[in-house]
């Protein structure tokens, strides 16, 4: 056996395939992102020269001193989504969780509100009407209609639903004898048992918010609020990536910034949070989506 | 449901039952008006579908006039053609995209060592939890004038090419860049059902003589039937959507012809012109019905053909 162990195993065609198709795909996801990192720390002269290059041939920050100087948005922009991300993660999960729990137990009603929740899973109003009724409630131009509109999902809710039931009744019926409300038992029973799925779908929730610009495009019609993803939209100009930006034309001509420039470093600032809760949410999302997926 | 929990419901009356659960009640309630408010509260606005809605009258107020606004859909050659091209990208996303993430899922449990399994997962997921609008500008960089792209094929001596305003590239563009960004993140389902194969099976069919790719194709693929099953339900499902989040920042005036969908034609129809709220409200209807119609077909489709169901 140990023999075996020492002399190199020889290699499967199949393992020698995935090997080949998976690196070329890992570099072509790899090299968009790296090169748009290397253009937003790039001089506009270099630029001008090189437009590809893998590493900045004359290294400047002037692009993102652009991005939080005077005039720019991007700071207010930053900090409207940070305040929607918080928030609505907040209100949301707090929300969800306890519908959630909710329908891991049994009580009357239980079967109409679950199949009520179900329904708009498959069917919806559709943006008109539920824009007329953002508008009707006077919720127009404001951040609390993006919090309100993607509070909770009901995929979100049975996927925590089938958390709480996959723990043992046992658990709860003591507390019960104990005389424990179900509040009790929710907030200090089950909850600290759930933890790490609730800690996934909070940050599920977080990207969700981050990452959320079309109610914000309809609904933030006066030009006083912004979001970063529709901050972004506009600094890009159109989808041909030609067109320089409204922020541009304000910006000054002698320094090394420049429109890929500044494009590529909003790019940066708006990725940048979700590289860093990447690696936590990673950790969690293949054994959530697991339980969904066996569930479903 | 737990079975002591269930022992002690029927044998007192409904009206104890519901004093009993008051504090769960409690729980759920912030939910449900949530529910009630901004999922059902649209659908009331769905009448405006079969009505000339005027702002001063109210949607209750304003006339009825039928159906109308969808045979208006049929005559009006903007719509039909949103309607023909959301099919064909759908259809052409279901060859092209449907399977892709099945091939890398595979692929990647083909692959040796855990750790380099782990790294590479890791990259194919990423793109999925950034916005289409921060892919789209990634992206579009990348294939511009001045891109990567055309420098490369610029050092080959070839020509460059205007990768975003061409009619012809546009949607094959679609297909390419929607699975760069979410196979990875599909895969991830796939990889848990291959997780759960019998590894008993590979042995049996090894000891057969069968080689690996044989042990793929009638041992790895069977095992994950049902979920390929499912999954095909939802998009089949889905075929109505055709991807508005990616299309809309990707498009521009140049490739309208070949772009415009029906989630696309709703938004310039309602938000960038004189908008008919009651025409724009019934193509929306239209798109969700044929959507639930096309569901229920596949789930009973696949189900007679395969024996997997989503829903019973």
């Amino acid at each position: 056996m140990s023999k075996k162990i020492k002399k190199r195993r020889k290699w499967r065609s199949t393992e020698i395939i995935s090997v080949i198709v998976l690196t070329l795909l890992a570099v072509l996801i790899l090299v968009p992102f790296w090169n748009a990192v290397v253009i937003s720390f790039e001089s506009s002269a270099e630029y001008a020269r090189h437009p590809f290059s893998w590493f900045p041939r004359e290294f400047t920050l002037d692009n993102y001193e652009f991005l939080i100087g005077r005039g720019n948005v991007l700071l207010s922009a930053y900090k409207s989504t940070v305040g929607i991300t918080v928030i609505g993660t907040l209100v949301g999960m707090t929300v969800s969780v306890m519908a959630a729990y909710v329908f891991s137990r049994s009580f009357p009603g239980k079967k109409l509100f679950f199949r009520l929740m179900l329904l708009t899973m498959f069917f919806g109003g559709g943006v008109v009407p539920t824009y007329m009724l953002i508008k009707n409630m006077g919720l127009l131009d404001s951040y609390a209609a993006v919090i309100l509109l993607s509070l909770a999902s009901a995929y979100n809710i049975i996927i925590m639903k089938n958390g709480f039931e996959s723990i043992p009744v046992d658990l709860q019926d003591a507390a019960m004898i104990d005389g424990a409300t179900d509040i009790k038992i929710f907030t200090r029973v089950m909850l600290p048992l759930q933890k790490p799925l609730i800690a996934t779908f909070s940050l599920f929730t977080a990207v969700g918010y981050w990452n959320s610009w079309y109610w914000p495009l309809l609904i933030f019609n006066s030009g006083k609020r912004t979001v970063l993803q529709l901050y972004l939209r506009s600094v890009i100009g159109n989808a041909t990536g030609a067109a320089t930006s409204r922020a541009m034309s304000t910006a000054a001509l002698s320094s090394n910034m420049f429109a890929e420039g500044i494009q590529m470093a909003s790019v940066f600032a708006v990725m940048l949070p979700i590289m860093l809760v990447y690696p936590f949410l990673q950790k969690y999302f293949v054994k959530g989506i697991l339980i969904g997926a066996v569930k479903m | 449901m737990s079975k002591l929990k269930n022992s002690r419901i029927r044998k007192k009356p409904l009206g104890h039952e519901i004093w009993k659960a008051r504090y769960l009640y409690l729980l759920l309630i912030p939910f449900l008006i949530w529910l009630i408010v901004f999922c059902y509260g649209p659908m009331y606005g769905i009448l405006m579908a079969f009505k000339d809605y005027n702002a001063r009258l109210g949607i209750l107020g304003s006339e009825w006039v039928g159906l109308k606004h969808f045979q208006r859909i049929f005559i009006t050659p903007a719509a039909t053609r949103a309607i023909i091209n959301t099919f064909v990208i759908s259809v052409s996303r279901l060859i092209l995209e449907f399977p892709a993430p099945i091939i890398l899922a595979i692929l990647i449990t083909e692959m040796p060592g855990k750790k380099t399994k782990k790294i590479y997962q890791t990259v194919f997921t990423f793109p999925h939890f950034l916005s289409w609008i921060v892919v789209a500008a990634i992206l579009s960089n990348f294939l511009s004038n001045n891109g990567a792209i055309n420098v490369l094929l610029e050092s080959f001596g070839m020509e460059k090419m205007n990768f975003l305003g061409n009619k012809s590239l546009f949607r094959p563009l679609l297909y390419i860049t929607s699975n760069w960004k979410e196979m990875g993140w599909s895969a991830i389902i796939y990889m848990a059902a291959i997780a759960g194969i019998d590894p008993t099976l590979y042995e049996a069919a090894n000891i057969d003589g069968a080689s690996r790719l044989r042990q793929i194709w009638h041992v790895m693929l069977p095992g994950i039937k049902t979920t390929i099953a499912v999954m095909f339900i939802l998009a089949v499902g889905g075929v109505m959507n055709a991807g508005f989040d990616q299309i809309f920042n990707m498009r521009n005036p140049v490739v309208k012809d070949v772009a415009q969908i029906l989630d696309t034609y709703v938004y310039d129809i309602t938000f960038a012109a004189t908008p008919n709220y009651g025409f724009s409200t019934a193509v929306e209807l239209f798109k969700s019905v044929i959507n639930l119609i096309l569901l229920v077909a596949a789930n009973s489709i696949v189900g007679k053909l395969s024996g997997e169901k989503m829903f019973h």
